[in-house]
């Protein structure tokens, strides 16, 4: 509304922020996990004085200090730029609401990163106790990481009652700790921290696929098998807690589960269940394919087979991270403020006043299909390309100008029996602004 | 509990021998060397044909063949729990288990894996993937969608198009002059009795082939010396990583299904006019082209008759191939053999791609207003009303 609109052409800005962040917590989860399984390969191989064990585990700190030190700080900083770009004014309110949160964030970044640092280029300079301590302490800091990130993006999906009673009153920072606490916060810590521990033996697998087994069979059966241990916790504990966390889900939002099981309807009806159907199979499939491949056969277990499980754990990230921003529609931060940056409390507002007046950046002088696409830009443009990804072309083909009218007047009225209320914002603005956007609508599908 | 299991175990071993095909599973070996990885691509194959009888038991749950075709699927796809999840696997895994095929078959033909004693096998191999195509074929219509019933009208023109048994055959697939709900009941009747009961058999001589045979060595590996070859334990070593090809390719099903899944498309209606630029499956593009061009350049049913005439003979020279090279010591007919397999490769990925684009431009054409142009570029020879 109030700032300048991020047009990404084909595949919209949403997914410019999901390309980087599927990949981002790819890597950050690693650096929480790894960050464990680091000083506990360390510790084992000490006590067993293995030599070969802890060569191999220095190899991996490089390997982990490189991809977390450069890539998960770098898609880090992309995450911030691209939300601030796509979505404004839920990234203020983030800011805004959580300013002492970001703070001890980005302290323990500090200490996560120098820590990270230390512990690579100490090997063997400083005493094998200190560097396990600071190996512990690299460990702590970026689980601290996680339970300050965690607490953000619960409160995203689900602010609670407290938060909601003084939400656009000036005085939101002062329920801090309820929205911090929000009633998503444990389920979504525990979860978080399964996938972490996993992501380590996945990630470390990939190290150990290059030790040679013919060479080293003791050491590469060993690590292999210990690593691919790490997937075990967190996929026996894995369904019970994604049902607490769906318990803790507003009752609106888990039906859309349950619309996803009995049809396929079109776009964004069910794509939840598909994507959480996906995530539970591709978990399922992760465990089979280390079980078989490196459980059962290490010594063979090579780098193809370490990428492809790599993948799958990609395919579980990028699903589980879908599944839970579909599942938060229609809001960007749950029951306060929608996917376009209508604040839930300004709806009527707007409907009286006008959206139009609120976006400076529309000439004054504009034509009716510029206030329409004025409106696109604002309103349906977080979701919605022209042309590709959810493409209002394919989407207003075969309507004619009465039958755009009459879904905008379903979109706008947003009654409880509306089929697009559970995941689509309600439409704002006057009926001569309305008109405008049916009047782009139109002229998106009429032939040129 | 395993003095249990222990117990259960003997008892069935006494019965059925069990400890000899464990023996058998133990000592039989798989080569391992750099083309191993195209050993898995059988079993892949075998995997998304169990999928699909699975997947095709459940839908046969809801499914009426017949004038309630089109309504049966809407309510699998709409309305009854998770049908639309198990039609989309079912029409993915048809799709998968073709191109599993392909990929199985030239990977056959490129490692020379037809050559003595394997004939039988490469034989079989070809009718499962006429089988498989049939499969395909039948079941697509089973929707009664309007892409399906338009697909396979043009479709039955091409064996319609042979002369004197042609119009016969497809009078007697159709179950008369039009494609209507006689052709669905027949269909049916093909897809889940008439071609299982010639599949599954032949699938088991197949596989018994396999097993008789062993992996065949590509050229490559023959010519080195036997004590440097080397060998994987097939159980539990191959059957390990076969476990685990065959939970990825549940992968990517379970992707394609979740991301993708299959639309049904609105009822057919023999009313309207074929929408422009139908065609076949993927997997008859190629064929569809070739008759396409053919048809084009020759007047009459000549195009058809000779575009017919070239798929037959290049079947034929397929089928024929183990004869013409039958070991290793064929020498310059191996090397033509490779070259003529890489020249069915690329005529069929280029008749195929050249399909879909002509196909693309037809769509393109017809969307721009104006007067409709006439002739045979726009419609397909194999479509034209007879």
């Amino acid at each position: 509304m109030n700032y300048p609109f991020w047009d990404v052409p084909h595949i919209g800005s949403g997914w410019v922020i999901g390309i980087i962040a599927i990949f981002h917590i790819m890597i950050s989860h690693f650096a929480v996990g790894g960050g464990l399984y680091l000083p506990l390969a360390e510790r084992k191989a000490l006590r067993e004085g293995r030599a070969d064990w802890l060569e191999k585990v220095r190899g991996h700190s490089k390997f982990f200090l490189i991809l977390t030190g450069v890539f998960g700080t770098v898609s880090g900083v992309g995450i911030w730029f691209s939300i601030g770009l796509a979505n404004p004014e839920g990234t203020s309110t983030l800011i805004h609401n959580f300013v002492f949160g970001w703070a001890i964030e980005w302290v323990l970044f500090m200490v996560e990163l120098s820590t990270a640092v230390v512990y690579y280029y100490t090997w063997g300079r400083i005493s094998n106790e200190l560097h396990l301590k600071v190996g512990y302490v690299y460990a702590v800091a970026s689980f601290l990481t996680l339970v300050i990130i965690n607490g953000i993006l619960g409160f995203m999906m689900m602010p609670g009652e407290p938060w909601l009673a003084v939400a656009g009153t000036g005085q939101e920072a002062s329920r801090f700790w309820q929205a911090f606490f929000n009633p998503t916060y444990w389920p979504s810590l525990l979860l978080r921290s399964a996938v972490c521990v996993s992501l380590a033996g996945i990630w470390a697998l990939v190290t150990c696929s290059r030790i040679d087994g013919e060479a080293e069979p003791r050491l590469k059966t060993e690590m292999v098998r210990w690593s691919a241990k790490w997937l075990l916790p967190s996929f026996l504990a894995m369904p019970f807690i994604l049902v607490w966390y769906l318990w803790q889900v507003p009752e609106a939002q888990r039906a859309l589960l349950q619309l996803g099981m009995s049809t396929i309807g079109t776009g964004a009806f069910t794509q939840v269940t598909r994507m959480a159907l996906l995530m539970v199979i591709s978990s399922v499939t992760v465990v089979g394919v280390v079980y078989f491949l490196a459980w059962r056969l290490p010594l063979s277990f090579g780098r193809a087979h370490a990428l492809a499980v790599l993948f799958l754990g990609l395919v579980v990230t990028a699903a589980g991270e879908y599944s839970r921003e579909m599942l938060r529609k229609p809001y960007v931060i749950g029951r306060h403020m929608y996917s376009n940056g209508v604040r839930k409390s300004d709806v009527e507002r707007l409907n009286r006043d006008g959206y139009l007046p609120n976006s400076p950046w529309l000439p004054a002088n504009a034509t009716v299909l510029q206030r329409g696409e004025g409106m696109f830009r604002g309103q349906c443009m977080a979701c919605h390309t022209v042309d590709a990804y959810r493409p209002m072309k394919r989407l207003m083909a075969g309507r004619d100008r009465e039958a755009i009218t009459r879904l905008l007047a379903i979109l706008h009225d947003s009654k409880p029996d509306s089929p697009y209320k559970s995941f689509m914002p309600p439409l704002v603005g006057t009926a001569e602004e309305i008109t405008a956007l049916g009047d782009y609508l139109d002229s998106l599908t009429a032939p040129k | 509990m395993n003095k249990l299991i222990q117990a259960a175990y003997t008892w069935a071993n006494e019965r059925l021998n069990l400890d000899d095909m464990l023996h058998f599973a133990q000592k039989k070996t798989v080569p391992e060397h750099r083309h191993s990885a195209w050993y898995y691509w059988g079993g892949v194959t075998l995997f998304f044909f169990l999928v699909q009888a699975v997947s095709g038991v459940l839908l046969l749950l809801y499914y009426r063949p017949g004038p309630d075709s089109f309504e049966s699927v809407r309510q699998i796809t709409f309305d009854i729990n998770f049908g639309w999840l198990i039609r989309s696997i079912h029409s993915w895994a048809a799709n998968l288990m073709v191109l599993s095929i392909f990929v199985h078959m030239f990977s056959v033909f490129f490692m020379k894996a037809y050559r003595s004693p394997r004939e039988f096998g490469w034989w079989s191999g070809i009718a499962l993937l006429v089988m498989a195509m049939l499969f395909g074929f039948s079941g697509y219509l089973l929707p009664m969608n309007e892409l399906a019933y338009f697909a396979t009208k043009v479709g039955l023109e091409i064996p319609a198009s042979m002369p004197v048994i042609g119009p016969v055959m497809a009078d007697l697939v159709r179950g008369g002059l039009e494609v209507n709900e006689f052709t669905v009941q027949r269909f049916f009747a093909l897809h889940v009795v008439v071609l299982p009961a010639l599949f599954v058999p032949l699938l088991g001589f197949h596989l018994w082939l396999v097993q008789k045979h062993g992996n065949a060595l590509p050229p490559s590996e023959e010519a080195r010396p036997v004590e440097q070859r080397r060998n994987m334990p097939f159980f539990p070593n191959f059957m390990l990583r076969d476990m685990a090809m065959w939970l990825i390719a549940l992968n990517v099903l379970a992707v394609l299904a979740a991301v993708f899944p299959w639309d049904l498309g609105q009822a057919a209606d023999p009313l309207k006019p074929a929408p422009r630029g139908i065609h076949p499956e993927w997997y008859f593009m190629s064929q569809f082209q070739v008759l396409k061009v053919f048809g084009n350049w020759l007047p009459g049913a000549a195009g058809e008759i000779i575009g017919l005439v070239w798929f037959s003979l290049g079947m034929v020279l397929w089928c024929l191939i183990p004869l013409y090279d039958p070991n290793r010591s064929s020498g310059r007919r191996g090397r033509r053999a490779t070259y003529f397999g890489l020249l069915a490769l690329f005529i069929l990925i280029v008749t195929t791609g050249w399909g879909y684009w002509a196909t693309h431009n037809e769509t393109l054409t017809d969307a721009q207003p104006g007067p409709a142009k006439a002739g045979a570029a726009q419609s397909p020879p194999a479509a034209n009303p007879k």
